[in-house]
């Protein structure tokens, strides 16, 4: 047996899917996420699945454990080191208020009150002269006293060092060397990219983490190994890609967004294999609702990412998938303000006390209950009947939260209040496709919606009727689709310089240069970490016209010369922004090169588990609104239907843990991977 | 539309899923569109300082729904009232499918010139042939000739243009293009601007219009009415919930920057049942340094911002939410000035403005009340030339303390209340175009007011001059300070520090314009911080020790303003 295993710890459950190379046998479990020790929930995943840890040997793992710490505020007793004079760079930040009418507007405090942050007498210039030599008897006198504060983690960030690391590295070697048992990281091994604030803001979240993330990875591998696992414990990336367990240790940063990744790297290879160019990835949970693009089988990847949102919360420098996030999840409630006006969210019941159908004391009505009101859920067949829904309750709460106090009585008053709910929802998580899409300059009717998650599924169809997209695919496992994703993810390495000129002949040649020894980094950095031979690249240049502050990113790779880069970076602004300037002169901002090493993966025709189940006959009536009201609606159990089998909506496909919604007019198919493909009909 | 249909039969056509949904929908055009503008925009006072704004207006020229972001000073329908004067200039029978309209006039607008209101009609239904209103772009045109700051009167400060067709009937006027083109500095610049205000409106008509006919004109109408009609509910309420009173605060600016005499800022706010009036009787006339504006421009923007901060601050800004608000402005005072008043700096008092309404205000509700902000725009700006001739130019800008309030601590450094999302320009950006060096950026020691709740910080920042260049710099509100609430003190006002390598004494300044700087010379900005609330005394010992040991007080302050003793 040879299982490569994909371990994602969610809020709730950790889930859990092994692949054996051997047998081609898949399996899937589920655990309830272990606070305290999540370890322990993995072992318990194994256990259940009766895979021995001996017989990985690939375990490729997600983690909500970095941006948690971060929102919740529970990393390590952290310093911040600074160039003298700009300690307080972190707590300035940008000065600007992103909610202008909020009189009382605060941003979240820094990550590093001001007593913990020091200064040291260092200084480079902009033109990479060294004012002020690094002056190192002032370091070691601060390494003791951080020593006496007894902190667990020190970030070293100097001015102007996106120029010029040597004083960075310098300092944290120092730093290292006198005090073993601190965690010490620094700005520009983290990022080369210049803007103080985000630089420091970087290097702060980064050593805030690094104790924690440290102490996690290695007691993971250290109780792993003691079950007999011998195989390579990977990292799912931000970026979408997996780092090495040395690497993750000394960015963890690069977890932030570890959790909703794989989701979107499974979309990516589904869409590779069913040959689908451009896909809407969209993913509906219990509280949010996220959406991504996959374009010829590529992600964006965005180079900065904000901890707790733009409005409050702080910049890292880290690549990460371009991911739009709604609060809207299938625990979103819905209220009514004082001037009567419906809100669906973002405010959200999550999973407990969840929706009042739950019966697990939610009080307010929610998406989900909505759902169920409209005949779209089986009430006796949740999570494969694991659960009842209360279905009396939701209608009940509905009608006097809402629709009595709008003056909607009966049953149909309550009807069309539980449609409006999910119309509402659905206004609100088209936005975020739009988003994604229209704002890159690309329009989603010309996209596939691929819907995953627990709610995704059930919602997919309308989405497609509010962006007129014609094609919706549901990936066998929606509900498990996160953990499948990272066990088809490969390695893949960031890397980013600003780099600023004009686009003419002689810098090209300069840029030439600069992404060689960038490969060459990235590939030794590959062959150590995942003992990659073959590695390939993507280069990315960010540009703009001169005397614009706004750059896109531009995909260079292979382009040697000033015109074809220019030909590039026309085509990618005028598709954005609808026109582009032949006579402006461009200039370059900063490059970045992504590195890849494939991973064995598995073949995803075989992830679908082994069919059981066979066909049901079962009808119960179900809302479709202004596709015909109350419809007596075939019910199909998903695991009975085949490869080729095909039929007419309206249809509700169930399987464990979601529910796919077909309409009035569209036709639906099993396709070659088990997908649901939904051929929307007719509005 | 008319604003005097009858409400109830609104109310009663439109069902609340329609409603929310229109509602989104509006709402999601106009952030769109504003997303759109500043990715395109050439010019920084769009992508950086937001300047500008989104909005569509009803078909006899009221707000209905504008983007969230952007500058405060446009949330008062800047975009409705240049659209009204259209509707009088050609009326609505000669405003086409396709055309496109451009304002800046300051008897319309009141504000600078470069403030630039961009619109076109949006006709819906399946021959186009209702109007159901307007898409309306407002973005600060980078430059259209003139003098200010220098200006006498606003002929002085360049082109304007009244209610021109910029298009007719979807083909472009190349003669206006011209006359445009031929009155900027800045030609490429400000017809790339053009290009993205333009494809802005089009875009934004394109897709209002596809809103209304899916859900059918009539019940668009109802439910624009109804979104203006429950804005209007909500603010009441928020007004009814307000104890009845007049209610009284001034401050004062240093000068108009011509001649130096402080400017009376009085204001009066009048709560009865659930109307508010801003009267702006005892506001200083209109002065002959350019900081005047407009009736519009001026004193209904002031007192719209006022309002939305202290009752409608969640609310979307459209005009049923203004609707009790109401104003008290005679002719001629600095925010209702003639026409012909020299504006360039049209802005300069509306930190001021709006914080002493905020005070007015305060006084009769506590839970409202806030320590005065820095409330001054702070500009600092080097320029001069390179070596090799190249000039440079940088404008900079101070970010001050916020005031404290019964929430507690004030903060910031933030830009004034006239400002949103304005970020500061990073330092390694600065350093690498202009001859300077930062020595030292920081939160300024004891520059917040004292109080229960201590104001927030202001910054000091301290420049190295690497080369010869000259210095403008535009500070105010230096001689009447950040005030205190509810027993908390006054903060410190801001000031620019010389020290000259050359020696001598410090040159302490606010406003300078040309003022010369040597290699090796040191400029310290230091900006003002935010009023405290309550009395130093109630402070929590525990609140006075974390500043202590954050430095954000010194010893001394402690002990003088919190009797704080080891």
């Amino acid at each position: 047996m040879s299982y490569v295993v994909a371990v994602d710890i969610g809020g709730t459950f950790t889930d859990l899917v092994a692949f054996d190379h051997d047998s081609q046998n898949v399996i899937y479990t589920k655990s309830p996420t272990t606070y305290g020790n999540f370890v322990d929930g993995i072992l318990e995943c194994f256990a259940k699945a009766r895979v021995q840890p001996a017989d990985a040997t690939f375990l490729n793992h997600g983690t909500t454990l970095v941006i948690n710490s971060l929102i919740q505020r529970r990393g390590a007793r952290t310093a911040l080191v600074t160039s003298k004079g700009f300690r307080d760079v972190l707590e300035i930040a940008r000065g600007n208020r992103p909610d202008p009418f909020d009189l009382y507007y605060q941003r979240d405090e820094p990550l590093i009150p001001r007593e913990l942050r020091f200064e040291v007498p260092e200084r480079m210039d902009a033109k990479n002269e060294v004012i002020t030599p690094l002056d190192t008897a002032a370091l070691e006198a601060l390494a003791a006293e951080l020593k006496d504060l007894g902190v667990e983690a020190v970030g070293v960030f100097f001015m102007n060092s996106y120029l010029n690391p040597g004083h960075e590295e310098q300092a944290a070697e120092t730093l290292r060397r006198l005090l073993p048992e601190t965690y010490v990281t620094f700005s520009t091994e983290l990022t080369r990219e210049w803007y103080e604030y985000e630089r420091s803001s970087t290097v702060a979240a980064n050593a805030y983490v690094g104790p924690q993330v440290n102490t996690y990875i290695r007691r993971l591998e250290s109780e792993m190994q003691g079950k007999g696992f011998d195989g390579s414990l990977f990292m799912m990336g931000s970026n979408g890609g997996l780092l090495s367990v040395d690497r993750t240790c000394r960015q963890p940063i690069g977890l932030v967004e570890s959790g909703p990744i794989g989701g979107c790297i499974g979309a990516g290879a589904y869409a590779g294999a069913l040959g689908f160019d451009n896909v809407v990835a969209f993913d509906m949970g219990g509280t949010t609702a996220k959406s991504a693009l996959v374009e010829n089988g590529r992600f964006s990847v965005e180079s900065v990412y904000y901890v707790n949102g733009y409005v409050k919360g702080f910049p890292i420098k880290s690549p990460v998938i371009d991911i739009v996030e709604v609060g809207s999840g299938g625990g979103s409630i819905a209220w009514l303000d004082d001037q009567k006006r419906l809100h669906v969210g973002p405010q959200s019941a999550g999973s407990t006390p969840g929706p009042v159908c739950y019966g697990n004391g939610g009080t307010e009505p929610t998406i989900t209950d909505a759902n169920l009101i409209l005949g779209r859920l089986n009430a006796s067949r949740f999570l494969g009947g694991e659960m009842t829904l209360d279905i009396e309750a939701a209608r009940r709460t509905l009608a006097e939260k809402i629709a009595e106090p709008l003056g909607y009585g009966g049953d149909e008053g309550l009807i069309r209040m539980a449609d409006g709910i999910v119309s509402i929802a659905t206004v609100i998580m088209a936005g975020a496709i739009r988003r994604v899409s229209v704002e890159h300059g690309l329009d989603p009717r010309d996209f596939v919606l691929f819907c995953y998650g627990g709610g995704g599924p059930l919602h997919a169809r309308a989405l497609a009727h509010e962006l007129s997209i014609p094609t919706v695919v549901i990936p066998p496992e929606p509900g498990n689709f996160s953990a499948i994703g990272m066990l088809l993810a490969d390695a893949r390495l960031d890397l980013s310089k600003t780099f600023v000129g004009m686009l003419e002949g002689a810098t090209v040649g300069e840029i030439q240069g600069q992404f060689a020894e960038m490969e060459y980094e990235a590939a030794a950095a590959l062959a150590a970490e995942f003992g990659a031979s073959e590695v390939t690249f993507e280069h990315h240049a960010e540009m703009r016209y001169r005397g614009q502050r706004h750059n896109i990113k531009v995909p260079v790779s292979g382009l040697a010369d000033e015109r074809a880069i220019r030909a590039a970076f026309e085509h990618d602004y005028k598709r954005r922004y609808g026109h582009a300037d032949p006579k402006a002169a461009a200039e370059f901002q900063a490059l970045h090169l992504s590195a890849f090493a494939r991973q064995r993966r598995p073949d995803i025709a075989r992830l679908p588990r082994a069919q059981a189940s066979a066909g049901s006959e079962a009808k119960r009536p179900v809302y479709f609104g202004g596709a015909g009201g109350m419809v007596e609606t075939r019910i199909y159990d998903r695991d009975g239907l085949a490869p080729g089998f095909t039929a007419a909506g309206p249809a509700v496909i169930e399987e464990y843990g979601s529910t796919t919604l077909v309409w009035p007019g569209d036709r639906f198919e099993i396709g070659p991977m088990r997908e649901i493909r939904i051929q929307c009909g007719v509005k | 539309m008319d604003a005097a249909s009858d409400k109830s039969s609104a109310q009663s056509t439109i069902d609340p899923i329609t409603l929310e949904v229109i509602r989104h929908g509006l709402i999601s055009i106009t952030d769109q569109i504003d997303a759109n503008i500043t990715r395109t925009a050439f010019s920084p006072y769009i992508y950086e300082y937001k300047d500008f704004a989104v909005g569509i207006v009803t078909p006899d020229g009221h707000l209905m729904a504008q983007c969230k972001g952007g500058m405060p000073p446009f949330v008062a329908d800047s975009v409705g009232t240049a659209v009204r004067d259209g509707l009088k200039v050609y009326g609505r029978e000669r405003l086409h499918y396709g055309d496109v309209v451009v304002c800046n006039h300051a008897a319309v607008q009141g504000q600078h010139l470069n403030n630039t209101v961009m619109y076109t009609p949006i006709y819906a239904g399946p021959d186009r042939e209702a109007l159901i209103g307007f898409f309306a772009i407002n973005v600060h045109w980078i430059d259209v000739a003139g003098a200010a700051p220098k200006s006498a009167d606003i002929f002085d400060e360049g082109l304007q243009l009244r209610s021109i067709k910029l298009w007719s009937k979807g083909e472009p006027i190349e003669e206006v293009y011209r006359i445009i083109e031929n009155n900027t500095r800045f030609p490429v610049d400000l017809l790339g601007d053009i290009e993205s205000q333009l494809a802005g409106c089009l875009l934004g008509r394109d897709q209002t219009a596809a809103l209304a006919e899916r859900y059918g004109i009539p019940t668009f109408f109802s439910a624009v009415e109804t979104i203006l009609d429950q804005g209007e509910a909500a603010a009441r309420a928020r007004i009814r919930a307000l104890p009845d009173g007049t209610y009284e605060a001034e401050t004062f600016l240093d000068n108009d920057g011509d001649n130096d005499t402080p400017i009376p800022i009085r204001v009066k706010v009048v709560i009865a049942g659930d109307e508010l009036t801003v009267d702006y009787t005892g506001l200083a006339p209109q002065q002959k340094g350019c900081v005047n504006s407009g009736y519009y421009g001026g004193g209904v923007t002031t007192a719209r911002v006022a309002f939305k901060y202290l009752i409608m601050p969640n609310e979307p800004a459209n005009e049923g939410i203004f609707r009790p608000l109401k104003l008290v402005l005679p002719e001629g005072t600095i925010l209702s000035a003639d026409p012909s008043a020299p504006m360039g700096n049209y802005s300069m008092p509306f930190p001021s403005v709006i914080d002493v309404v905020i005070r007015a205000l305060g006084k009769a509700v506590p839970e409202l009340a806030t320590g005065g902000h820095f409330a001054t725009h702070s500009g600092f700006r080097l320029h001069g030339r390179w070596p090799d001739g190249t000039p440079f130019n940088g404008h900079d800008s101070g970010h001050g303390g916020w005031g404290a309030s019964a929430r507690g601590d004030g903060a910031g450094p933030f830009r004034t209340m006239a400002h949103g999302d304005t970020r500061l320009i990073p330092l390694e950006l600065q350093e690498s175009i202009l001859p300077i060096r930062i020595h030292e950026f920081t939160l300024r020691q004891d520059s917040a007011g004292a109080g229960r709740y201590r104001g927030g910080l202001g910054f000091r920042k301290v420049y190295d001059i690497t080369a010869d260049c000259l210095l403008q710099t535009n500070l105010d509100r230096t001689k009447h300070a950040p005030w205190g609430a509810a027993g908390g003190k006054d903060a410190l006002p801001g000031r620019v520090t010389v020290f000259h390598k050359a020696g001598g004494d410090p040159v302490i300044m606010c406003k300078a314009k040309g003022y010369r700087l040597a290699a090796g010379d040191r400029v310290v900005l230091e900006t003002g911080g935010g009023g405290g609330y309550g009395p130093p005394r109630e402070r929590a010992r525990t609140a006075v020790t974390r500043d202590l040991a954050r430095g954000y007080i010194s010893r001394e302050a402690a002990a003088r303003d919190y009797g704080f003793k080891d």
